[in-house]
């Protein structure tokens, strides 16, 4: 096995982190079109993994991780527009169902895609105000079949909200001082820094595993797919604890850009089985 | 480059090798005698190491007059892995060729290289590491056993401590005080002992496991006449030999725990009724790999390694601690077996599940305590203040 990224996809990432941040707070479709235009959505499935970590790491407000990683592997191309896709059996919680252009729907006699706007999707209030969540009203019988690409987008996109949240956290306590010394100096906050460093590494190394078995067709795209989102999921716990904490009631206020990360990875634990259900499903 | 085939020329290397280990592993019958301590290798361990060692199986990184062949890191890591996967060894003196050897390769001479390194590599002979102290522990820096150099010759006076296999071992690799007025890293020197020398008294004693398990040793130094010529790397530069030495060892170090998890995932399959931890256990020993692998570049941060060790022995020490709830009582009776009989290594399963437990804290203490490695992962590759 060979295991290292090679500079085309560390450009590939660099690439995204900076039209990522250019084209912030840009109307929507802008940003949109950008990532159209730039080939994001036909990117193979590692690098597809590399671009969700930004997005995740930017908490991107497109739809497009439900594009890319829910609609794709269901309908087996690209949508007209933006997409979605229904795949747990009821369509409670869909990813930006309320605003994709196509809807792929896994039914008992196989897929089937509608317009999004035939669906009725009601969009869901939740936590994360950058976040589209519906719930459809399906006009038949719905079955159910989460692809690995799905585990494997969601958790990207956790790490990279992740990987955000440590970086604040880091910007944060070397330059706020108490007791008279930076708090990065003192060793409760440098362990804490330390073990999240780690558990972002090892969902990161899972997630770019399932990813590359995907990517080859290898018969273990599904257990690895399952890693990964457990993986992801583990580390947003861990991440999310500390990060919180460790920016004091700084990090409790709408204004600090900390939440939406943090909002970001908690939500990607929750879709689609948390961490519990995947280990669960690794043991079966 | 991303891909779950190895590289050709890794894969090649990596059939040869196990062509090689299929025709000269030792037999069951002849592994019979069992190694007393990490110094002490029964006849049989001593002509397997020697057998790698003349085909360059030994350390394959090395060109062949040091029991190698030129191999790149990805080869050495494969050659690593296949003796893994069959649970055996290439020395039972993991410290003498693994570190001790590895720094003269390093930081000696020729004339140290031919009149020590190679004879621990040929398993002629065999070492122990002395670097730890009573005093000087995490903080190795303050060691205080004192050297100085009489005429031809070092004087050393005071004493280490936890020296794997001191009692067995031919020679020791001592770290000693040679400036004691310099900054507390540039008054450092590294020294080979012989332990037959007059002065050197070792006393063994026993571990958390059992009183006759004798590894751990003190070793009292007194008056002890070093000839100067046992000077390794420079005067004073013992700091550069001890970083030089450890962090050669810490490379593919993580392979060790990714055996432990492997030797886990195995032994602890199906124990109790809640096991989402043994899925957690597969999941860390498959993150240990992909992170292992990835390790591999040249512009790798030293302070990497310290993700990889960290990682490893938590996961080992967790695995352990849920195995041994999940066998609840039944995991007093001692000794037991819970692993399958191996011949050459079958001591690692005449294990309780308490004591594989208990001694699953090897990993988080020796070689940099799990908080040393949060230290260093922090400061080194986070940028937190010291
Ligand atoms: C099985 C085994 C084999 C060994 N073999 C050898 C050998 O062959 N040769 C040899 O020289 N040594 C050997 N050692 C010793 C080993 O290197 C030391 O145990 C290790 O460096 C820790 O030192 P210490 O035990 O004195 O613990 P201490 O340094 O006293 O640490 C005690 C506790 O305090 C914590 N602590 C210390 N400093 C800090 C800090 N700055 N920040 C936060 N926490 C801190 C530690 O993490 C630990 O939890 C061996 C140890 C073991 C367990």
């Amino acid at each position: 096995m060979e295991f290292e990224l090679d500079d085309e996809q560390r450009l590939l990432r660099r690439t995204v982190r900076e039209t990522v941040a250019k084209v912030r707070g840009r109307p929507e479709r802008e940003q949109w079109a950008t990532y159209l235009r730039l080939g994001w959505l036909e990117a193979p499935p590692l690098e597809l993994a590399l671009v969700l970590e930004e997005l995740g790491y930017a908490a991107d407000p497109s739809p497009f991780l439900a594009t890319a990683t829910w609609f794709v592997p269901l309908a087996g191309r690209l949508p007209e527009g933006s997409g979605t896709a229904v795949f747990d059996g009821h369509g409670r919680y869909v990813l930006d169902a309320d605003r994709a252009d196509e809807v792929a729907l896994l039914t008992p006699d196989g897929v089937t895609v509608v317009p999004g706007a035939g669906l009725a999707a009601e969009r869901i209030p939740v936590l994360d105000p950058r976040l589209h969540v519906a719930r459809i009203r399906a006009p038949g019988e719905l079955v159910a079949g989460v692809p690995d690409l799905a585990l494997t987008g969601l958790a990207a996109t956790a790490v990279g909200a992740c990987r955000k949240v440590l970086d604040l956290v880091l910007a944060h306590v070397r330059q706020r001082v108490q007791f008279g010394r930076p708090l990065g100096s003192f060793q409760a906050v440098k362990h804490k820094a330390a073990d999240m460093h780690v558990a972002i590494e090892r969902a990161r190394a899972l997630t770019h595993f399932a990813a590359l078995t995907i990517a080859e067709d290898d018969p273990r795209r599904t257990r690895a797919a399952h890693m990964a989102k457990a993986a992801a999921g583990e580390c947003q716990r861990l991440v999310f604890r500390y990060g919180l904490q460790l920016f004091g009631a700084m990090g409790f206020t709408w204004e600090n850009e900390l939440q939406y990360a943090l909002k970001r990875a908690q939500a990607c634990d929750l879709l689609l089985g948390t961490a519990s259900a995947h280990r669960k499903a690794l043991l079966s | 480059m991303m891909r779950l085939a190895d590289d050709p020329g890794v894969a090649a290397f990596r059939t040869e090798f196990a062509a090689f280990l299929d025709a000269h592993l030792p037999a069951e019958a002849e592994a019979r005698e069992r190694p007393r301590s990490s110094a002490h290798v029964p006849g049989w361990a001593r002509r397997w190491q020697r057998t790698l060692f003349d085909h360059g199986w030994l350390l394959p990184g090395r060109p062949p007059e040091y029991g190698g062949r030129h191999a790149t890191l990805p080869q050495q890591l494969a050659h690593l892995e296949e003796l893994a996967d069959r649970r055996i060894y290439h020395s039972f003196n993991p410290q003498g060729l693994g570190i001790v050897a590895a720094s003269l390769l390093t930081f000696g001479t020729e004339e140290q290289k031919a009149r020590w390194a190679v004879p621990i590599l040929r398993a002629e002979i065999t070492a122990a590491l002395g670097m730890s102290e009573p005093e000087a522990g995490s903080d190795l820096a303050s060691l205080r056993t004192r050297a100085v150099l009489d005429g031809d010759a070092f004087v050393v006076d005071g004493q280490k401590i936890w020296t794997s296999g001191a009692h067995d071992a031919d020679v020791l690799l001592t770290f000693v005080r040679t400036d004691p007025d310099a900054p507390r890293h540039r008054g450092i020197s590294a020294l080979l002992i012989p332990t037959g020398t007059e002065g050197v008294v070792r006393r063994p004693f026993g571990s958390i496991a059992a009183e006759d398990d004798l590894d751990f040793n003190e070793v009292f130094l007194t008056g002890v006449r070093v000839p100067r010529e046992n000077l390794v790397g420079p005067l004073n530069e013992g700091w550069r030999v001890a970083n030089g030495s450890l962090g050669h060892e810490r490379t593919l170090l993580w392979l060790s725990y990714a055996e432990r998890l492997a030797d886990l995932v195995r032994d602890a399959a199906g124990r109790g009724d809640d096991q989402e931890w043994y899925a957690t256990l597969q999941m860390d020993l498959q993150a240990l790999r992909l992170l292992g692998h990835r390790r591999l570049g040249p512009d790798r941060d030293p302070a990497e390694v310290s993700v990889l060790k960290l990682l490893g022995s938590e996961a080992v020490q967790n695995a352990s601690l849920h195995a041994l709830e999940a066998a609840g009582a039944d995991a007093l009776p001692h000794p037991a077996r819970t692993g399958p009989h191996h011949h050459m290594n079958n001591e690692d399963f005449v294990s309780s599940w308490f004591e594989r437990y208990a001694r699953s804290f090897a990993g988080t203490i020796a070689g940099g305590t799990s908080e040393i490695q949060r230290n260093i992962i922090a400061e080194r590759l986070l940028g937190l203040p010291r």
